[in-house]
């Protein structure tokens, strides 16, 4: 069976994606307004991400959801390194687990704020 | 035809209570009189009974009640009116009124202040004298039975209660944690708090609220109560529910944050405060139609009983309509998500209401309009009402976990669902705080800081 991890994308994320392949694999809800990217992995992986946090879980769409943010920014990272929606980005995201695992432990006490302007 | 025009409600209660000395000159008075013959009292934090973390701070109480909010409430309620509140939700005065006000010390302070019925109690703040309480009565309560009638449970109140109140519960949690000995009597503030910036622009109290909408020339006035940053689902509730008032839609509208302790994962007070402001910042409703304000309160998750706390608050600061929603204030699964509705449509007996809100003897005046959901529409290509569009198999809801899931994320919510602008104040203030949502480092810190500073007298 398949399995999905949905990347919701910004204009600074979708702006890192221009002029690569998996450009036109942009996909959109809310009527065209939120752009996303869907990376299809197998059994394995799935299992993998799974055992890995505990948080998450496969909804109804047999999507794998509620992972912690330090995972889904390694996700979006590795998409942009790799130019790729194939399971090899999320098995080079699971080659450094023990990093992303530190990050995800943090997440109670500190999240990254985006560079936007603010004022 | 005089009934085809709203007037502004009278306070709840027939009268605004006003208990604050605003003269410095006969404020230091007072203060020097109770220095040298009043026991002192240096406000503590409530902490969570188990956890020890803070839950409440009876300050916030203790200016609501001063300022009128929770007219007509004059202080820390006496054993029978707390009886009559927890049995009938009303006041000894007959009035509604949902919760228990109290100013409870632990037995050890009570030794220590060596005070009985009659004395007056000078009470800090911050190290600085703030208030004097006259003491009328002075009883001990037994915490977790106060919690549990405060709430009730599916058995006393099946009409609306699902699940029996727990730990897991903050307001069940906030009264389990009060301390044993109450201290009733009068509040009156002596020496007026400054509130800390961004609160000092929102800081509204009824009296000068009542004025501003005279200035503005509200006739009608509708509350929208909050404890969320707004994403577009909430403008347009906003929007909306707006559009009822008397012979035309309302004039203004009246957004009144709670601000207190809050819960994890919530948005900081803040953040919150100043995101509502964006909405008539930047035109998405005018600024002449729109009002952010707060008040102060550690709130207590009650749903329905919640709802008639919001009322007598928002009658008081002259609002004529008060928006209920599905959830009123409400966490978990322990009421009917309806259960404001319920009460304000039809009553809810085992509370004490065997009618509507405003239909009872001693109810309130403030018209509740109840409103279903707003979601977004592909085909109607815009947010709609849940009752009016037709499309519900192709419903796309706002829900508040979608947009803290792309916020956790720092992904931008598309303008649909949330404004630029509210998402830049909440980074603004994620930067500050390392954090976009409350989290256990910012409740440490905004306890130990509070909204406000307290002068010298001096
Ligand atoms: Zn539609």
């Amino acid at each position: 069976m398949e399995y999905t991890i949905e990347v919701f994308l910004d204009d600074y994320r979708i702006g890192k994606l221009k002029g690569t392949p998996v450009e036109s694999q942009i996909d959109a809800v809310f009527g065209g307004e939120l752009k996303v990217v869907r990376v299809k992995v197998g059994e394995e992986i799935k299992g993998e991400v799974l055992k890995a946090f505990e948080s998450a879980r496969i909804d109804s769409r047999a999507c794998i959801t509620d992972t912690p943010v330090a995972f889904k920014r390694a996700v979006f990272d590795e998409i942009v390194k790799q130019k790729s929606l194939g399971e090899e980005v999320v098995k080079a995201v699971l080659a450094r687990i023990d990093e992303i695992k530190e990050l995800a432990a943090k997440e109670s006490e500190y999240l990254p704020a985006p560079e936007i302007e603010t004022e | 035809m005089s009934e085809l025009y709203f007037k502004r409600p009278m306070p709840h209660g027939g009268k605004l209570v006003e208990r604050v000395i605003t003269d410095k000159k006969i404020a230091k008075k007072y203060v020097d009189v109770c220095k040298k013959s009043c026991p002192v009292y240096e406000i503590k934090p409530t902490l969570h009974y188990k956890r020890g973390v803070p839950v409440r701070n009876v300050y916030r109480e203790i200016m609501s009640v001063c300022y009128g909010f929770f007219s007509p409430v004059e202080g820390s309620m006496t054993s029978a009116e707390l009886e009559s509140v927890l049995s009938k939700r009303r006041l000894l005065s007959g009035w509604v009124f949902p919760y228990p006000i109290l100013f409870d010390i632990s037995r050890e302070d009570y030794q220590r202040l060596g005070v009985s019925e009659g004395d007056r109690l000078l009470i800090t703040l911050k190290g600085k004298p703030f208030a004097i309480l006259d003491i009328e009565e002075i009883y001990e309560i037994d915490p977790e039975e106060l919690a549990n009638r405060t709430f009730g449970s599916p058995e006393t109140n099946p009409e609306v209660v699902r699940e029996k109140f727990d730990d897991k519960h903050p307001g069940w949690v906030i009264y389990r944690s009060h301390q044993p000995i109450i201290l009733a009597g009068k509040y009156t503030i002596i020496n007026e708090p400054v509130f800390k910036p961004p609160f000092d622009r929102f800081w509204c109290p009824p009296r000068k609220c009542r004025e501003e909408f005279e200035k503005r020339g509200w006739r009608t006035a509708i509350a929208h109560q909050t404890r969320n940053v707004p994403h577009v689902g909430h403008e347009h509730l906003m929007k909306n529910a707006a559009y009822t008032g008397d012979v035309e839609p309302c004039h203004g509208i009246l957004v009144n944050a709670i601000i207190g302790v809050k819960r994890r994962g919530d948005y900081p007070d803040e953040a919150i405060l100043e995101a509502h402001e964006a909405v008539n910042k930047y035109g998405y409703i005018k600024p002449e139609r729109h009002m952010v304000t707060f008040t102060l309160w550690d709130m207590r998750y009650g749903n329905p009983l919640e709802s008639l706390l919001h009322g007598i608050i928002r009658q008081n600061m002259g609002c004529t309509h008060h928006m209920f929603g599905r959830d009123h204030a409400a966490v978990g699964e322990y009421y009917d998500p309806f259960a404001t509705q319920i009460l304000w449509l039809k009553g809810i007996p085992s509370y004490g209401f065997d009618k509507p809100v405003n239909l009872v003897e001693g109810g309130l005046v403030i018209r509740p309009q109840n409103m279903r959901e707003f979601w977004y529409c592909p085909v109607c290509k815009e947010m709609v009402y849940s009752e009016t569009c037709g499309h519900t198999k192709e419903k796309q809801k706002l829900s508040g976990s979608l947009i803290r899931g792309l916020i956790a994320e720092g992904v931008q919510p598309p303008t649909i669902i949330m404004r630029p602008e509210v998402f830049r104040v909440v980074v603004k203030w994620w930067k500050k705080f390392n954090y976009p949502f409350v989290n256990e480092k910012y409740v440490m810190m905004k306890e130990e800081e509070l909204e406000v500073d307290v002068p010298d007298l001096d």
